[in-house]
């Protein structure tokens, strides 16, 4: 249900959204809109993208459109999601190896919900990198793959 | 000798004239004249000074029990507009009909003879009342005149306010659309600026400007993957990698003859199923 988020295409879209939303969790998904966890992924967002607008804003990115963030970002799975506020990279700890991105889906709404108001939290705190709420048990397991140059 | 029925006491007697000598009818007696006296007391305080009050359909239509004639009377006097308190009850007592009957209870029931003339109201002085309810319902009227004079005084000054206001009001709109345009913004600008004053100063990113021009080689600070150390790096070392995969593809271009896709330096790999 990407069709009630906005969607970023271009780098200077995604520079101005990065830049410009202030005070609030920017939410960046990066996935295909056809790909099934993607489709499962947009729905939670759009569901509760309302409810979280007074501390989050949620983007779509395809990754066939955006290159160079795709790549400056290391996404290796789809859907991945990068946290930013007030132009500052959130990192979180997932349990999982890669703290830079939230990689798959959740669970359910709460989880979403869950993790972004840690997430608020953390940065009116003053901390860039939070833990994350979420039961290791609901998360996707990968395996961090290293890019050869 | 037969049933006799004494009021005062509220009982059938069959010993006829003779109970009223007795302690219990006399004592009876005596209560009920005290009660009686004092409203009458009442009621003569106001022979020298009429008291007229607005009409209250309550308190001003009560009635009292004339002992001497047995029944009820009004208390007061009114015309449904003004009341004249205790008027009922003093013009009552001056009838010539409640003197008889008040001769009468007294001997029936052997009461003190002494306490008899306070229950009646002589010529005199119904009189010089009359005289006195005159004058005071004449200042009342002229009192209720001047506080309704007051009142319509009040209500046109509140309405000419509000017609002010309201005048004000157009006029303001009508010639200052223009000049509200600015004066909002500043408003609501302040607004913001109070609202970032709230917010923790030691949060992350407090300090960002979020309305600087950057140029389109920007990119934010991102604490990448496989990274060397600090964020700020990050970014060093992503545009150097950049850079060598650039060189690396004109290399491959100038080596090869086949052309090469462009964009196959991404190594997306979508194991997105899990």
């Amino acid at each position: 249900m990407s069709l009630f988020l906005p969607k970023l295409e271009c780098k200077k879209d995604i520079d101005e959204v990065i830049k410009g939303v202030a005070e609030k969790v920017v939410v960046l998904r990066f996935g295909r809109d056809e790909d099934s966890v993607c489709l499962q992924l947009d729905e939670i967002l759009s569901k509760t993208a309302h409810d979280l607008s007074n501390m989050a804003s949620i983007y779509i990115i395809d990754v066939d459109k955006s290159h160079i963030y795709t790549r400056y970002f290391d996404i290796s799975y789809i859907p991945s999601i990068v946290f930013f506020f007030n132009g500052q990279h959130m990192k979180v700890d997932y349990g999982s190896p890669d703290h830079t991105k939230f990689v798959g889906s959740f669970k359910n709404k709460q989880d979403f919900m869950d993790l972004i108001e840690v997430i608020y939290r953390g940065a009116m705190r003053g901390k860039m990198i939070v833990k994350s709420p979420i039961d290791p048990r609901n998360m996707t397991k990968y395996d961090l793959l290293y890019h050869g140059i | 000798m037969g049933a006799y029925y004494c009021s005062v006491c509220r009982q059938t007697t069959f010993t006829g004239k003779g109970h009223i000598f007795g302690k219990i009818h006399q004592g009876r007696l005596r209560v009920v004249l005290l009660k009686f006296l004092e409203k009458v007391k009442e009621a003569r305080r106001t022979l020298k000074k009429p008291q007229v009050e607005k009409f209250d359909c309550i308190e001003h239509k009560k009635t009292f029990w004339c002992y001497c004639c047995g029944r009820e009377v009004d208390r007061n006097v009114t015309d449904e507009n003004m009341t004249v308190l205790y008027g009922g009850l003093l013009e009552h007592m001056a009838t010539p009909e409640h003197r008889k009957n008040a001769h009468k209870f007294w001997w029936e029931n052997k009461a003190d003879p002494k306490l008899r003339d306070k229950v009646i109201i002589t010529e005199e002085e119904t009189e010089r009342f009359k005289a006195e309810v005159e004058k005071a319902l004449e200042s009342f009227v002229e009192k209720e005149d001047d506080f309704i004079k007051q009142q319509a005084d009040v209500i046109r000054a509140q309405e000419k306010h509000r017609r002010d206001v309201l005048q004000s009001l157009l006029e303001e709109e009508a010639a200052a659309p223009p000049e509200n345009g600015p004066s909002l913004q500043e408003f609501l600008k302040q607004k913001e600026k109070e609202k970032l004053k709230k917010l923790p100063p030691n949060r992350v990113g407090a300090n960002f400007d979020h309305s600087s021009h950057t140029d389109a080689n920007w990119l934010p600070s991102f604490g990448r993957v496989w990274n060397t150390g600090r964020r700020w790096q990050s970014r060093h070392q992503f545009r150097q990698e950049e850079g060598q995969k650039k060189k690396q593809k004109r290399k491959k271009e100038l080596g090869t003859e086949g052309s090469k896709k462009a964009k196959t330096t991404e190594q997306l790999t979508n194991s997105d199923s899990i």
